[in-house]
């Protein structure tokens, strides 16, 4: 249990963070679900609204029963959102695959100090653009191994969102389980 | 067998354009000839285990890769620690190092070279290997994880097939037992009471 001093300054230092405090930074948050998408709700496609209800109607079968519905329309939707996952997992590495990295890679140190000396001299240099994809191994496997590598922050950053899908699918059946038990009784 | 229609209406695993979606499906027909998934929930979660194993197959042969892709590398380094004289710095034997960790891959004579060069200090090629595991210890770490965590899920999936079929038995059998006790038989009314009643 905490003292009453504990939660005095656990209040004093929650309010020095309340989010961001700049236009700059309140717009940059509000787009926080925008950079991947996986937070949003699967139904906003009309694809997947329509995938949805058919394996909602394949799970929960002839049923008119509006919670074993519902409970049936969760663990579509966890699966569904599943692959969304497994599909934003695959697509970096396919990306990295094609063009050696995610982003276009910036000019290297050396190159910044030959601009800069070029600069002092009063010349303008043209920086060659960095070709990532020929850093990349011409031959499969290597070559899609070497993609993985390059990507894996951001793999293991998908992994989170995939845990947490697949976690929200099995509370969803025994759920619906149960539903099912109780409806039997 | 594999049931097609239920198959059919589960997203299908997206695969990698170099990956074989032929060797995807005997994937997973090995797992449903193993598990015998009846009902969609099991054909969710068996189709959840081949997409966990598929990606585990995928990051096992991504770590070998990543290995092997350092092997030149490693040897380099190794070289120029063990070439170099007490009074030499790196530079001046890197040169030598590269030269002969470049034709190590195909040449016999450098291949002796090199082996003759670590048994002066006791270490034979398993210390090429060890330098390469450690050079790339950062990727192989996140590697590593990623696999921990797929593995824990696949064994959960099982899990969780085996906890379904559980509960749906014991609700088959509850009813069976109910049937049985007569709790849920209908009750018919027999038309001649039926008749008496209406006089």
């Amino acid at each position: 249990m905490a003292s009453e001093r504990q939660l005095a300054a656990n209040r004093r230092n929650a309010r020095k963070s309340t989010g961001p405090r700049s236009g700059a930074g309140k717009t940059r948050a509000s787009r926080n679900a925008y950079r991947h998408g996986l937070t949003l709700s699967i139904t906003s496609t009309a694809e997947y609204a329509k995938q949805l209800e058919t394996l909602v109607c394949k799970i929960a079968g002839d049923t008119k029963d509006p919670v074993k519905l519902e409970r049936a329309r969760a663990i579509a939707q966890a699966d569904l959102e599943l692959t969304q996952v497994r599909r934003a997992k695959v697509a970096p590495i396919e990306r990295a695959s094609a063009f050696g990295e995610l982003d276009p890679p910036g000019p290297t140190v050396s190159q910044m100090i030959r601009l800069l000396n070029a600069f002092q001299r009063g010349r303008l240099i043209d920086p060659k653009p960095i070709d990532a994809s020929a850093t990349m191994p011409p031959q499969e496997p290597d070559r899609s191994a070497e993609a993985i590598r390059r990507v894996l922050p951001e793999l293991c950053k998908l992994e989170r969102y995939e845990r947490r899908a697949a976690a929200r699918r099995d509370r969803a059946v025994v759920n619906f389980v149960v539903e099912q038990s109780e409806h039997n009784l | 067998m594999r049931p097609k229609n239920e198959l059919a209406l589960l997203p299908k695993l997206p695969l990698l354009i170099t990956e074989s979606a032929d060797e995807f499906g005997a994937l997973c027909d090995a797992f449903e000839r193993e598990i015998k998934p009846r009902g969609i929930i099991e054909q969710m979660y068996v189709h959840d285990i081949c997409s966990i194993v598929w990606e585990i197959l995928r990051l096992r042969r991504c770590k070998v890769v990543i290995i092997n892709s350092t092997f030149r590398t490693a040897l380099e380094h190794l070289l120029v620690q063990l070439l170099k004289k007490p009074s030499q710095y790196d530079y001046q034997v890197e040169g030598e190092a590269r030269a002969l960790a470049q034709s190590w891959f195909t040449d016999q004579e450098a291949k002796k070279q090199v082996s003759e060069t670590l048994s002066r200090f006791d270490l034979d090629e398993a210390a090429i290997e060890a330098e390469a595991i450690r050079r790339s210890s950062s990727d192989l770490e996140l590697l590593d994880r990623m696999l921990t965590s797929l593995e824990s899920r696949r064994n959960k999936a099982f899990g969780c097939v085996a906890e379904y079929r559980a509960s749906l038995a014991h609700q088959l059998r509850e009813s069976a037992d109910r049937i049985i006790d007569g709790k849920d038989v209908l009750q018919l009314e027999h038309p001649s009471d039926k008749r008496s009643t209406a006089a």
